[in-house]
């Protein structure tokens, strides 16, 4: 072997030392800031939902290292830095996973053995949020989910794994619920097209609401379609001649913004669209194609008080922040938030072992709460048994309001779907 | 013996990297890099020596992934099992669309690479047994040392570097057989070639059936290492991409430049990642994106290929500075 | 034939004129220059990123958004071209796939830092609204890029084939060094046939943002149906761009339609395979 030839490796070697040699270290060891991980897409497909969760979370240090006496009795809120640590600030290292599960993996390693993250939030897609907390369930670091609902998330018997939202089976049965509501009130809702992609949400969903559907008599339509779609008029033109009662989308913003405009292109108003939140949550969706899809309604667990209360200067400081309005995940992954920060200051120690022991003691009750949760409390699979959620309706075309059910409801449903 | 004596001190880094370089990220990292060096090195063989650019490769790699991950997901078996049933979907993918793809001339040929692979990518991500859209996951937990999941990245740094030093073997065998001696030949000029008697057709197919078969186990291999294989992650066109690139930024056609290439874009990659990701303003990209763009520009024959001029003509320099020596003395 | 069957071709008509718009300034290169660009979708959305800025400054439809596209984009290509293009075309295909490929993040995700991750849109019915003929619908945002398409293509197959400036440039693509004996500048042929390629391409982009949505990372989904229309029109093939177009946007909205969109893209791709194995130069390419 010539010499050149092995410069190769040399080149390479060279290369590899001296990145190392860079991103080594950054331990920092200041015990006055107690550092949570943050994997979220930031590029890529999904970087729009990442950059809101980010603003977010930015809004929820403020609020927990600074004194916000205006919050009243939110948790967190009252002092600066978290009371049970001693004043300890509470510091968010992001990290983008970029839509892929392997980089996700590395960051939750990087986060974990480098930047010694006390505790890990994210990942927004489920499929990333399995194999990141994979790793910091060998690690023993909680790993608390404010947003990924796929349902096998929380069946792996994993010790260090939390989830504040509601999942799957909850939004279906809350469909369920609603729609029997809906036709008690004359409406009909026997037949339901299930319009979703071919995405690990979109899959998974779609098939936990058709096994709900299904038991309670509905009569289902499956139209699926591959995510990030260049036209949907094929499949729009199947709804208008199929004439569904409900149409239920399950779509990313891209796929959803295509629906809403081709729906109107095409002349088609389902009498009632119901959405699985998602695309249709996302501000942009409603700032592009918000005025075609007036009537729409969608699952939250977020809706904003009346002025003076904690969700009002919440959603004000976020609007200041990001300029968008809170939607509903990033308030989810806000919330999620806020639950493990509480903990660690219940736990009063960055020990990990301690952390978990005080989120599987937690018990939060709602007016702890940001989001529309009857109160926060783990089972031992580490999903939150009080998670719930409500209907809420696009009426105007700018703003969702809820709907549904009545104890929880602004305004009145409004059917058929307007649309434009 | 002084020409060995280089090579060997570069391999004994390499072999002592991650004792030296321990943290479980730079191990990891490490890892990575061997795995990408793999893949590469794979793809080398029918890209570099053979100069037919597939950007389909990915689609072994799927194959070695997924038979990787089947095997424990459908069978409870071990995944160091999945690899030769891999290696021969790859083999057999590669004969079957090897024949009428290997008669398209250049783009052509790569478009229709591109082609089968997103043509497998979108059946997998609509066939239930293959895991949909969520994929296959491998053992969370070991059962045993052959599930070969572990939490350190140490183990299968070795592995990897044995895999590489296995494939990077095979093709200096193949580059001094005769096929590797056809080969040349037909990426200087396959009609002179075929004129003078070579079987170009069969030569090239065999390329590509063996660069099919190296791929999948580096696809097993990555599989192993992450514990799971969706479409994207298993059989996205990024990855193709990816690797491509890698052999052409270190030097396509050289034993060595898809390692130099893997070992500089995967770190660049990361830490680019680590340094700009959280912030959410796609800095990680661009400065990547730059940088791949610098690098093509000032060095479109790759890096390795540019080491090498710099030392041949170091090499001349002293070879004449001894000359004059010598006359002087 | 049932009614909703011809509304169905006729969105995959309209369909495919659109990818043909899009992908006629990719032939242009490829078949000229032999260039692979990456890149390509990402030019794509520059020109629709072009077509929102004029709409949110001037609040100007795309009547001002194309022609200002189209010069951008050409500009755009000029410095592209001897910024990174002239030199990576010396080298192997690898070079220009490793060279675009960067280009293509470069690019995306300095609009993503611009810009932000949001999906943008222009107002819906900036181009008029969708109108019924015969009972059909047809969106005019989509029949105005149908229509620029056809132009688009008889503009350039006339550029190429009957113009001075396009027997130049052909020249230049057939033999380099023989055009360069006769007196022609192969680097400045190339340039113009870059900016034109490129400006065609912005062109399409402000014309497509008239009714899909504007994000930084849309140029990945077009850039993979404009290699497929290119290659199976022929690389160089400009009218080859155009048929191929037509027949994939019919072919995807009726695999859709029949038998369900998540195969109508594994269809494209089938057909594309056994008809590159069957005709290895495209529809219209060169044997």
């Amino acid at each position: 072997m010539k010499f050149k030839q092995a410069l190769g490796p040399f080149v390479g070697l060279l290369a590899v030392a001296a990145m190392s040699v860079a991103i080594a270290g950054g331990a920092s060891a200041e015990d006055k800031v107690v550092k949570i991980g943050g994997i979220f897409p930031m590029s890529g497909n999904a970087a729009s939902t990442g950059v809101h969760t980010k603003a977010a979370l930015e809004v929820a240090m403020d609020i927990i290292n600074n004194a916000h006496p205006e919050l009243g009795n939110f948790p967190l809120a009252k002092n600066a830095g978290l009371a049970g640590l001693g004043g300890a600030k509470v510091e968010v290292v992001f990290a983008d996973n970029q839509g892929s599960p392997a980089t996700g993996q590395n960051q939750a390693l990087r986060l974990i053995t480098e930047e010694k993250v006390v505790a890990i939030t994210g990942a927004y897609q489920s499929g990333i949020t399995l194999t990141a907390s994979a790793i910091s369930e060998k690690y023993g670091i909680p790993f608390l989910t404010g947003e990924s609902v796929a349902a096998n998330l929380t069946e792996r018997g994993f010790k260090w794994f939390f989830r504040t939202t509601p999942i799957a089976t909850d939004f279906a049965k809350l469909y369920t619920e609603f729609l029997a509501d809906m036709k008690a009130a004359g409406a009909k809702t026997d037949t339901v097209a299930l319009v979703h992609d071919n995405t690990e949400y979109g899959t998974s969903v779609a098939g936990t609401i058709t096994q709900t559907f299904k038991d309670k008599g509905f009569s289902l339509l499956d139209i699926s379609y591959a995510v990030n779609a260049t036209d949907v008029q094929s499949q729009v033109l199947q709804l208008k001649e199929k004439k569904p009662d409900v149409v239920l989308m399950i779509s990313y913003t891209s796929d959803a913004i295509l629906y809403a405009k081709t729906m109107q292109a095409l002349d088609y108003k389902p009498p009632m669209l119901l959405a699985d939140d998602a695309g249709y949550s996302d501000p942009s969706f409603i700032k592009a194609v918000g005025k075609l899809s007036q009537g729409a309604f969608n699952r939250s667990s977020w809706s904003v008080g009346p002025p003076g209360s904690a969700t009002a200067i919440i959603a004000d400081m976020y609007k200041k922040k990001s300029g968008d309005e809170m939607d509903d995940t990033a308030a989810r992954q806000m919330q999620g938030f806020f639950v493990l920060c509480d903990a660690i200051d219940r736990a009063g120690s960055t020990d990990p072992a301690k952390i978990q022991a005080a989120l599987k003691a937690t018990d939060l009750k709602p007016d702890q709460l940001m989001m529309g949760y009857k109160g926060v409390k783990f089972d031992d699979k580490g999903q939150n048994i009080l998670a719930a959620g409500v209907i809420i309706q696009l009426q105007d075309g700018e703003n969702y309001v809820a709907v549904w059910p009545k104890g929880n409801a602004a305004n009145a449903p409004v059917i058929p779907y307007k649309g434009w | 013996m002084r020409r060995l004596l280089w090579p060997s001190v570069l391999l004994a880094l390499v072999i002592v990297y991650p004792l030296l370089w321990s943290t479980p990220f730079q191990q990891r990292l490490g890892a990575l890099v061997l795995l990408y060096a793999i893949a590469a090195s794979a793809w080398n063989v029918v890209g570099g020596y053979a100069g037919q650019v597939s950007v389909g490769h990915v689609v072994f790699f799927g194959c070695g992934a997924y038979a990787a991950m089947g095997a424990y997901a459908h069978f409870g078996l071990s995944p160091l099992v999945g690899i030769p049933a891999g290696i021969v979907f790859a083999v057999a993918i590669a004969a079957v669309i090897g024949v009428p793809t290997l008669r398209l001339s250049g783009h052509y040929f790569s478009m229709a690479t591109i082609a089968v692979a997103e043509l497998i990518r979108l059946v997998v991500t609509n066939t239930d047994y293959l895991g949909a859209a969520v994929g296959l996951s491998g053992p969370t937990v070991s059962r045993n040392v052959f599930d070969f999941s572990f939490i350190s990245a140490l183990p299968y740094y070795y592995l990897f570097l044995v895999m590489l030093v296995v494939t990077l073997g095979i093709t200096w065998w193949m580059t001094n057989s005769r096929m590797g001696f056809y080969l040349r030949a037909i990426k200087d000029s396959e009609r002179a070639a075929r004129s003078l008697g070579a079987p170009a057709s069969r030569i090239k197919l065999h390329a590509f059936m063996l660069s099919a078969g190296l791929t999948s186990v580096a696809g097993a291999l990555y599989a192993l290492m992450f514990g799971l294989v969706d479409p994207e992650s298993g059989l996205g066109i990024l990855i193709s991409v990816k690797i491509l690139i890698m052999a052409a930024l270190g030097g396509a056609g050289l034993l060595f430049g898809p390692l130099v290439g893997a070992a500089i874009l995967v770190p660049l990659e990361e830490i680019s990642n680590n340094k700009f990701g959280g912030q959410g303003a796609g800095l990680t990209f661009v400065v990547y994106g730059a940088i791949i763009v610098l690098i093509a520009r000032f060095q479109p024959g790759g890096l390795l290929a540019l080491a090498q001029r710099m030392w041949q003509r170091r090499r001349k320099r002293i070879a004449a500075a001894n000359e004059g020596a010598d006359h002087a003395a | 034939m049932s009614f909703v069957l011809v509304q169905v071709i006729t969105g995959g008509l309209l369909l495919g004129a659109v990818y043909a718009l899009f992908s006629s300034g990719l032939t242009l290169v490829w078949g000229m220059m032999n260039i692979v660009n990456f890149a390509h979708g990402d030019f794509v959305m520059l020109g629709m990123y072009v077509a929102f800025v004029v709409f949110t400054l001037f609040d100007a439809g795309p009547l001002v958004g194309a022609p200002l596209a189209t010069v951008v984009l050409a500009t755009l290509g000029v410095i592209v071209y001897f910024g990174l293009i002239r030199h990576i075309m010396k080298g192997p295909m690898l070079a220009q796939i490793l060279g675009t490929f960067g280009l293509a993040l470069l690019l995306r995700y300095s609009v993503f830092w611009w810009f932000g991750a949001n999906f943008l849109s222009l107002p819906q019915n900036i181009v008029g609204g969708t109108f019924a003929v015969f009972g059909l619908r047809i969106e005019a945002s989509r029949l105005l890029a149908g229509v620029v398409a056809l132009f688009v293509t008889l503009g350039l197959h006339l550029l190429l084939t009957r113009t001075s400036l396009g027997s130049k440039m052909l020249a230049v693509a057939e033999d380099s060094t023989a055009a360069q004996l006769m007196g022609i500048r192969p680097d400045t042929m190339q340039a113009i046939a870059w900016a034109i390629a490129a400006g065609a391409t912005g062109l399409a982009g402000a014309l497509i943002a008239t009714f899909f949505y504007i994000v930084p990372t849309v140029g990945e989904t077009l850039g993979i149906v404009a290699f497929v229309t290119v290659s199976l029109g022929g690389f160089g093939s400009v009218p080859g761009a155009l048929v191929a177009g037509l027949l994939i946007g019919v072919i995807e909205s009726l695999s859709a339609y029949l038998i369900g969109a998540i195969y109508k893209d594994m269809v494209v791709y089938a057909l594309f395979l056994s008809f590159l194995w069957f005709r290895p130069q495209g529809l219209m390419g060169k044997s």
